[in-house]
Formats: C-alpha cells, sequence, structure tokens
C-alpha cells in the first residue's frame, strides 16, 4: 500500500537527519563554535552564525512541551487517523520538534509528559521519529 | 498630545470597507478598487491628491507580490511610493507605520493603503501546513489553527486557562457583531453554543475559530495639517510599531509570541500613553486564545492572567475594556486584521452608534501574523 500523507524532501542539507533515523537514530546539528543544537536544519547556527557543526546523536528523550488533538481532516491522508495528536516536543538538549506520541490515548496526553523517541519506518527511504511515554501515564 | 519621539504627526483620514463575507463573482482586484473608492470618499479626496500605495496581496491575489503593480495600474495612478507586503495580520499596521514614516520623511503626503481578498469563495489557504523545507504536514501539523491550539494548550497548563474563558472572546465579538449592521455572524451566541460547537484543533472548536471571507479595505493616511482641511474627522496616528519572532520552534518562547509584547510597549513610548489611556481595543483575533494573550502583551493585564481578564463580559460593550467593537474576525468578517484598523478609526470618530464606546479618546488596535511571527499595534487618538 502506497504512503499518502506527506513525506520529506530529502536533500544534502537535511539526509544526516533523515538516514540517521533509518538506523535508528537521533541526531541533529549541534554548532562546533557555541555548542548549540539547533532544528530546523539549518545552513548556520542561528546564535552564533558559524556554519561548522556536527550531527550528534541525542537522547531522544524530551517532553510534551504542547500537544493539539486533530478532529477536522485537513489532508485526506489523515482522515482514518481522526481524532490524532500533534505534540511540541521539547528534547533534553533543548530543541523543540513536531511530532506524535504513541502508545497512549489522547486523552491521557498531558504537558510536560516525559517521552522518548521511537523509530517508525513508513517508507523505505522514511523513517519517521515518533515518541512515546518513557513510563506509563 | 504631540512632540513624543516617534510620533509623527500624522493621521487616519479616510476609511472605506466593502461588503463582506461571501461575494460570489467578486475578485481580489476589484474588492481592492472599491475600497479604495470608498476611503476616496470618505476622506473628501480626489485621486489624484494619493502619491503613495501600499497594498497586501490577498492570498488569492494571482499577482502576489506585485500587486502595488496591478493595483496602480487599475486606480490609474503615478505613486512616488508604493510596495507591497504579505505579513498576514501584522500587515496593515505595518502599511501604517511605513506610511506615517513616508510622510515625516517627506517621500509621500497621502497614502493609500488598500487588501483585498476572495478567500471565501476563491479557495482558502489556510489549511496548509507551514515550515520551510520539511513541512510539518510529515506529522499531520496542518492549518493556522493549530499554531494557536499549541498556544491555547500550553497557557491553560502553565495559567489554568479554560475553555470557557476562551468562549467569552467569542461571546463578546458576536455580541458586538450583531450591533454591526455590515458584520457577517450576527446570531447571538452563548458559552454554551460556544462549549457545543466541534472541535476543529483540541483544545480550539469551531467558535475559537476566526472566519474566511471576501472583502476589500482601505485606509488613507497624511499628514495631520492636511487631515484638518479635509472631510473626514482626523483620527491622529500617535505611536506604530513592528516586531517580530522568524523563528518559529527554534525559539523556545515562539509559543508565548513574545514580540507582540515588544510591538505593544513601542507604541505605547512613541504615543507617550500606556495602556490605562486606552478607551477601546482591536485585539487581533484570529482565534480566541490570541486576544487573551494580546490583553497580556499589551498591559491591560499580567502575563498568564488574561483567561481571568475576560470573564464576565469584561471586554465587552460596557466592560472594563471593550474590545473588537465591530465584531473582529471572529464575528465580523476575516479581513487580516483591516477592519480592525477601520474600526478602531470609526470609534475615534465617534461614528459607531449603538455599539459607540462612549466618548473614546484613544484607541489601541493590534495585528499578527504569519506562524505567529509577526505583529504590530498602533495608538490612534481623536484630533
Amino acid at each position: 500500500m502506497t504512503y499518502a500523507k506527506p513525506l520529506p524532501t530529502i536533500d544534502d542539507d537535511n539526509r544526516p537527519f533523515w538516514e540517521a533515523l533509518t538506523h535508528g537514530e537521533l541526531r541533529l546539528q549541534r554548532c562546533l563554535a557555541c555548542g548549540h543544537h539547533r532544528y530546523p536544519i539549518a545552513p548556520a547556527c542561528p546564535r552564533c552564525l558559524a556554519a561548522e557543526h556536527e550531527w550528534t546523536r541525542l537522547s531522544g528523550r524530551g517532553r510534551v512541551f504542547s500537544y493539539v488533538v486533530f478532529h477536522h481532516v485537513y489532508h485526506e491522508a489523515f482522515r482514518p487517523d481522526v481524532p490524532y495528536n500533534v505534540a511540541l516536543v521539547q528534547l533534553d538538549e533543548g530543541p523543540f520538534m513536531f511530532s506524535n506520541v504513541v502508545g497512549v490515548p489522547n486523552e491521557a496526553l498531558r504537558c510536560d509528559l516525559p517521552v522518548t523517541v521511537v523509530f517508525d519506518r513508513v517508507t523505505e527511504a522514511v523513517t519517521l521519529p515518533r515518541f512515546r511515554p518513557l513510563e506509563d501515564p | 498630545m504631540g512632540g513624543h519621539v516617534g510620533a509623527p504627526h500624522v493621521a487616519i483620514v479616510g476609511v472605506g470597507a466593502t461588503p463582506q463575507g461571501k461575494l460570489p463573482g467578486a475578485t481580489p482586484l476589484g474588492l481592492q478598487v472599491d475600497a479604495f473608492r470608498l476611503a476616496l470618499a470618505d476622506a473628501g479626496l480626489r485621486k489624484d491628491e494619493v502619491d503613495g500605495l501600499l497594498t497586501m496581496p490577498g492570498t488569492t491575489t494571482p499577482e502576489g507580490a506585485r500587486n502595488y503593480l496591478r493595483l496602480g495600474e487599475a486606480l490609474g495612478l503615478a505613486p512616488r511610493f508604493t510596495a507591497s507586503l504579505s505579513m498576514g495580520g501584522a500587515t496593515a499596521l505595518v502599511l501604517m507605520q511605513l506610511a506615517t514614516q513616508a510622510i515625516a520623511a517627506g517621500a509621500a503626503t497621502t497614502v493609500a493603503c488598500v487588501f483585498g481578498d476572495t478567500a471565501r469563495t476563491g479557495g482558502s489557504r489556510f489549511a496548509a501546513a507551514y515550515g520551510w523545507g520539511d513541512s510539518w504536514g510529515i506529522w499531520g501539523m496542518f492549518a493556522a489553527a493549530a499554531n494557536s491550539a499549541m498556544t491555547a494548550r500550553r497557557h491553560m497548563h502553565e495559567y489554568g486557562t479554560t475553555s470557557r474563558q476562551l468562549a467569552e472572546v467569542a461571546v463578546a465579538c458576536r455580541r458586538h457583531a450583531s450591533l454591526n449592521p455590515a458584520a457577517v455572524m450576527r446570531e447571538p451566541m452563548t458559552i454554551e453554543d460556544h462549549q457545543a460547537s466541534r472541535p476543529v484543533v483540541e483544545p480550539l472548536r469551531l467558535y475559537d475559530c476566526c472566519l474566511i471571507s471576501d472583502g476589500g479595505v482601505a485606509f488613507i493616511v497624511t499628514s495631520v495639517e492636511r487631515a484638518r482641511r479635509l472631510r473626514a474627522r482626523p483620527v491622529r496616528v500617535l505611536g506604530v510599531a513592528q516586531a517580530h519572532s522568524p523563528e518559529t520552534i527554534g525559539n523556545p518562547e515562539w509559543w508565548y509570541v513574545p514580540h507582540q509584547q515588544t510591538a505593544a510597549e513601542a507604541a505605547y513610548r512613541a504615543a507617550g500613553v500606556g495602556p490605562e489611556a486606552v478607551d477601546v481595543a482591536q485585539l487581533y483575533d484570529n482565534f480566541t486564545i490570541s486576544v487573551i494573550v494580546w490583553l497580556e502583551h499589551a498591559g491591560f493585564c499580567k502575563r498568564g492572567e488574561g483567561g481571568a481578564f475576560v470573564e464576565g463580559g469584561r471586554i465587552q460593550l460596557g466592560g472594563a475594556l471593550p474590545v473588537n467593537t465591530a465584531g473582529g474576525n471572529l464575528s465580523e468578517s476575516y479581513m487580516q486584521g483591516w477592519l480592525h484598523v477601520v474600526e478602531g478609526v470609526r470609534q475615534l470618530r465617534g461614528e459607531c452608534g449603538p455599539r459607540q464606546v462612549e466618548d473614546a479618546e484613544v484607541g489601541l488596535v493590534t495585528g499578527r501574523g504569519m506562524t505567529l511571527n509577526c505583529a504590530a499595534a498602533a495608538v490612534l487618538a481623536r484630533d
């Protein structure tokens, strides 16, 4: 069955992020000049503007900073999923990312819930980072 | 009143708004032309007296950023100052600021600011996913409502804000719209009606969300001196400012839109007044939570107290601070804040009939746009 939801456009700038995910690793850019972990993926550090960076492996742990539950269908491929959640996760290393929290009913979600990354292979080339509660909520 | 740093002697001298709502057959350009004609007539100006043209392209405007050129041609103008700008709901006030600066600098004498859109009948673009490069749609994160829903959820978590408090905002806007013959949604609404409306992106319900509308709006800015010789009663621009957080989730405070406070404080500073001087406020309401956050940022209450501030009808006419007296984006029409300027002006002219705030002398108008990125605020005053 074809995957009908939006997929990332993998290019030279973001390939290390998406490749690492296929190996079960969450990696983000860390500035070699000031140490800032940055996300979204960017050509330079938005704090100090240095371009030099490494793709550092993160703990995968974080917390649900905020979350929403979609009832309205904005994209047909998500119709079977409503109501589904989207969370704004703050990783322990600092960066925020949007994702989904799995393994927990939407009613049990809460802000500041500790979570850890899980790797959801949706196509051969793309593994999406999602999150599950670190403990039973 | 004058003489404050950053407050040029500039006034809004004409406002125009076309019919609003669902306008089959209308085009964004045609609506801009209609709004411009109405604003000219309101001011008592001839079109050859307008030497500046600033525009915001509608979401359905085919020429996009070249809208200034297309509209300039349609209006037969030869401006010596013109541009188009897209900052969503902050644009009207940012253009007001550009107009005041152009007039103060002698780059133009009389500047028309114009917007038109057919988002209702021409295909809404507000359901798209955000994000540069990789789309947030990968995770199912679509539409403007979701960003404000993130804000609402965190605000609820940190400060105990409730959905019933969000409802107070929707109910106030609807009550004001019921007093505005030009408003699109005039049926009375109760807190219970709001609570019974369907969830869209929780914690936001249908009645937390603005309308999607067709319409055109224009306003004309000129020097106070020139304004006093014209037909309409001038409304002075005491202070107008913009501030932005182009970073989205890269900024830990993005959800709380901190640049709104920067913009509001700069507008007050330029005006030489504070929130205690404001008699009536038009606060940008793409979603109900936005009004609550603006009340905090514009200094009407402390951070986290916006939910309590709106309880018991305190932002309705007759309350502590009447907000969005024409109905706002939620119930008048979604003109991305342009009608907030029109209502801000009309209140200070005393033209608002049953929804008039008695003796309104100073008004605040705020705008915010894009992915919670852009903000602007203006302090207006009766001349």
